[in-house]
């Protein structure tokens, strides 16, 4: 079962953590998957939806209108809700925390081919010094047992990033200090007027 | 007692170790000493809706109102908050006896959030009405 993030999915994500770094972030990812034969199906994460930055993340209200219409706008364009995405509060913190479990199982319950992306820190402060093409997140999944499970023994994450010279861009933005324009639905639901789904934030 | 930005830290603590009833006591002292702060009246009621069952959905309810009440109706996020409890409530509830007063505060929430999102955000209109449509049918 292989995993592709698509660019802008990716960056947002990114972004959205490096706007906040104080707090923990969350986000949705949306896609659509290609079933293959045998274990070879691509589930393949489009775009990104950053949801909260602030305590809203371990309370429900915000989360289920969340939710509502982001499967509303995945309706309209023929996507599913593909997986999860947390970066914790601390540098070192590497634990998938009850919150990030209990949305992933929401979202495995309607999708079984679910992930969970956890934010590598190390990776990331790592990036403008090494040259690495793979995506600094950590991949968890959940098979057929009742947890999930980190994927990728080998130091590769089972992540492909749909486009190689994704991590340049990357830098590239984290350089222009591109973090400001991002637009969460923590904020969205402060000033209605912005928009969650960032269209012009690629333009 | 009087520290209240330590109250709201501890409250923000509990919440992220998902002890909810413990950050619920932290936001009644809040409220308690300042009552006229609708941040405490909105954060407690999330922090109930969160904990769930019908008693915590009816208060999480009557706080939502109250922030509303204290921002002059323009927190968007209690007037969702407001139909997300009247949603829930009529879920628990079903079959049992439908308090007809309570549909109207739902219906005056929906269509303050819709009147809103017309003047402010006329693209997201059309999810907006699909989620509350979701939300009335539950």
């Amino acid at each position: 079962m292989k995993y592709e993030i698509g660019q802008n999915a990716y960056i947002k994500l990114v972004l959205h953590a490096l706007k906040h770094r104080t707090s923990a972030v969350n986000g949705v990812l949306v896609g659509r998957y290609i079933p293959g034969d045998g274990d070879n199906g691509v589930v393949q994460i489009s775009d990104a939806v950053p949801l909260f930055h602030s305590l809203q993340i371990g309370l429900l209200p915000s989360l289920e209108i969340a939710l509502l219409q982001i499967e509303e706008y995945c309706g309209d364009q023929g996507l599913n809700l593909v997986g999860y995405f947390h970066a914790n509060e601390r540098f070192d913190d590497y634990e998938l925390s009850n919150v990030a479990k209990n949305i992933g199982d929401h979202i495995y319950r309607y999708f079984p081919q679910a992930a969970i992306l956890l934010l590598d820190n190390k990776k990331l402060e790592a990036l403008s010094k090494a040259k690495d093409r793979n995506p600094v997140m950590q991949l968890y999944t959940r098979e057929a047992s009742r947890s999930w499970k980190l994927a990728g023994s080998d130091g590769s994450s089972g992540l492909i990033p749909r486009e190689p010279t994704s991590n340049i861009v990357l830098l590239d933005y984290i350089s222009s200090k591109k973090w400001k324009d991002i637009v969460d639905f923590d904020d969205h639901l402060d000033d209605i007027s912005r928009d969650w789904q960032n269209p012009e934030l690629f333009k | 007692m009087a520290d209240h930005d330590a109250w709201r830290e501890l409250a923000e603590s509990y919440v992220s170790l998902q002890m909810y009833k413990q950050a619920a006591f932290c936001y009644e002292e809040l409220i308690l000493s300042q009552p006229t702060v609708p941040l405490y009246h909105l954060a407690y009621a999330d922090v109930l809706y969160t904990i769930g069952g019908l008693e915590s959905l009816q208060t999480a309810k009557k706080y939502y109102a109250s922030t509303i009440d204290l921002t002059g109706g323009r927190n968007t996020r209690a007037l969702y908050g407001v139909c997300l409890c009247t949603s829930a409530i009529n879920q628990l509830t079903k079959g049992r006896n439908k308090d007809d007063k309570d549909n109207e505060l739902h219906s005056l929430a929906a269509t303050a959030l819709e009147k809103d999102y017309k003047r402010r955000a006329p693209a997201k209109l059309p999810l907006l009405t699909a989620a509350l449509k979701s939300l009335k049918l539950l």
